[in-house]
């Protein structure tokens, strides 16, 4: 399986119960912020993003004051789980995060998508490559 | 069925089915633990022991706590074995993940409900006056949370939670009552009647000062019989929550305590939070205590002063003590129907973790 196939078919799929809906980008990059595969809508984002978003993994809390920056759009820090987790939100939409042994898995989300469910896509997968020791 | 809505305070546990407009039946969370053994006949062994199983807000005692909760569900409610509905808690500010999982494993496996949902109680506050946004001060029986909430996410940075609540201030006014009437033998839950009776608020420090050096003293007769005299220890009650320094806690008054909270979050939202306080909880209830908190922040050293809100007149009157389980009632009405709750197939596949995952 390619990682373009990961993101295709399991971070770009329809959530369950839902035909239609789905998150609106994701991307599985490498904790130096390379991107192993990414959906065609995902934004580009900048070094000093990348940065902000490994030293929050780290420290946790080092983006809450100053909020996470995609690409320059600005999401507000909401509860994640340190050292794992980092969630965002924008309006009606979102973005999760989550840490895995070498990589880290973004989806992004908007209306109609629930929080929850981005939650689950994102947490599933990345839960899926920590087993695999990914 | 209508889903349930359970906000288990320290104090007291507030239940019902999610109608907003009905308020909840309140019931108090303490418990006494019956000895099990018929055996002993003999009354003066009977100890009965007071069990809480919500301390400072957190579960700690599951077992009375699951006792508690099928008194509530099944004979309360009405639920049956067999046929459970669905469930909506409340959680006080920074609950830690195991205690969460916890009641969502005892949810799932000892009631068997179908779905689960749990959200902040500062957020559920500000949802019952009609506001996403905003900062609650929420003063209960066992705990005191300061939190800011910005379009239904609690700020975990800006928000703080205090181990005072009513329980301090009974225990306050117990102490006042027996220097000022030392040959009278109070008990604490006569002592809590007369602290939700006669407990007040003075205008502002230069009151509390001249009260403190002469106040009208009003008799009262307590169950048994004996007469007591209560007179500036009223007012001191009130004072604490302003000056912490009486229950001897080296902390600021909470309005100042507010202001501070607020300045960590980034300026642009200030205005939002602080123009859209909200005050909760039994305490909060006190007579002369919303005036004051006025006041005070009036004085206080920030630009922008807090500003209380008014919930909306559909709202029953005594909100503030209730507000956390009105606003999840609301919420339960949103959550449920759009399945966005953790259903039965949901724990099975995922765990206990789930709940961090789907409810927030």
């Amino acid at each position: 399986m390619s990682w373009q196939t990961y993101v295709d078919e399991h971070l770009m799929c329809d959530i369950e119960g839902h035909a239609g809906l789905r998150l609106s980008s994701a991307a599985i990059m490498g904790h130096d912020g390379s991107i192993w595969a990414q959906s065609s809508a995902f934004p580009a984002l900048k070094p000093d993003e990348i940065t902000g978003i490994q030293t929050d993994f780290n420290e946790p809390g080092h983006l809450a004051p100053t909020g996470l920056f995609i690409a320059g759009t600005k999401y507000m820090v909401i509860q994640g789980e340190p050292n794992a987790v980092i969630r965002g939100k924008k309006g009606s939409g979102g973005i999760t995060i989550k840490k895995t042994g070498q990589a880290m898995v973004f989806g992004l989300y908007e209306e109609p998508v629930t929080p929850g469910q981005c939650n689950m896509v994102v947490e599933r997968l990345a839960d899926y490559l920590i087993d695999q020791g990914l | 069925m209508e889903p349930a809505v359970v906000d288990a305070g320290s104090g007291i546990l507030k239940f019902n089915h999610a109608l907003p407009e009905y308020g909840p039946e309140v019931i108090p969370t303490q418990m006494k633990q019956v000895p099990e053994d018929e055996s002993s006949t003999d009354a003066s062994l009977l100890e009965n022991v007071i069990v809480d199983p919500v301390v400072r807000g957190f579960i700690r005692d599951w077992d009375a706590m699951e006792d508690l909760l099928s008194h509530v569900l099944y004979t309360g409610l009405g639920w049956e074995i067999g046929n459970e509905g669905q469930i909506l808690f409340t959680d006080p500010l920074a609950t830690p993940k195991a205690v969460r999982e916890q009641l969502v494993q005892m949810m799932f496996e000892k009631f068997n409900i179908s779905g689960f949902f749990a959200s902040e109680q500062a957020v559920l506050s500000l949802y019952a006056v009609g506001r996403i946004s905003g900062c609650t001060v929420d003063i209960g029986h066992g705990k005191m949370d300061i939190a800011s909430v910005i379009e239904g996410a609690v700020q975990h940075i800006s928000s703080r939670r205090f181990e005072i609540g009513g329980l301090d201030l009974t225990n306050l006014f117990a102490q006042e009552l027996r220097k000022s009437n030392p040959l009278v033998n109070f008990s604490i839950s006569d002592v809590e009647k007369l602290k939700e009776r006669y407990a007040s608020c003075a205008e502002d420090d230069a009151a509390y000062q001249k009260i403190q050096q002469a106040c009208p003293e009003e008799q009262h007769t307590l169950p048994d019989g004996q007469v007591i005299k209560i007179g500036r220890e009223r007012y001191t009650v009130g004072e604490a929550l302003f000056q912490p320094s009486i229950l001897g806690l080296e902390l600021h008054g909470i309005v100042e305590q507010l202001v501070r909270c607020i300045s960590t979050v980034s300026s642009e939202n200030h205005r939002q939070l602080l123009e859209n306080t909200v005050l909760c909880g039994g305490s909060a209830s006190m007579t002369g205590f919303e005036d004051r908190f006025q006041k005070e922040a009036s004085l206080s050293s920030s630009a922008i002063r807090p500003c209380l809100v008014k919930p909306p007149e559909y709202m029953p009157d005594n909100l503030s003590k209730y507000s956390a389980w009105v606003g999840g009632a609301i919420l339960a009405k949103v959550v449920f129907p759009q399945n966005q709750h953790v259903t039965k197939a949901d724990y099975d596949e995922t765990g206990p973790s789930i709940v961090h995952r789907k409810c927030f």
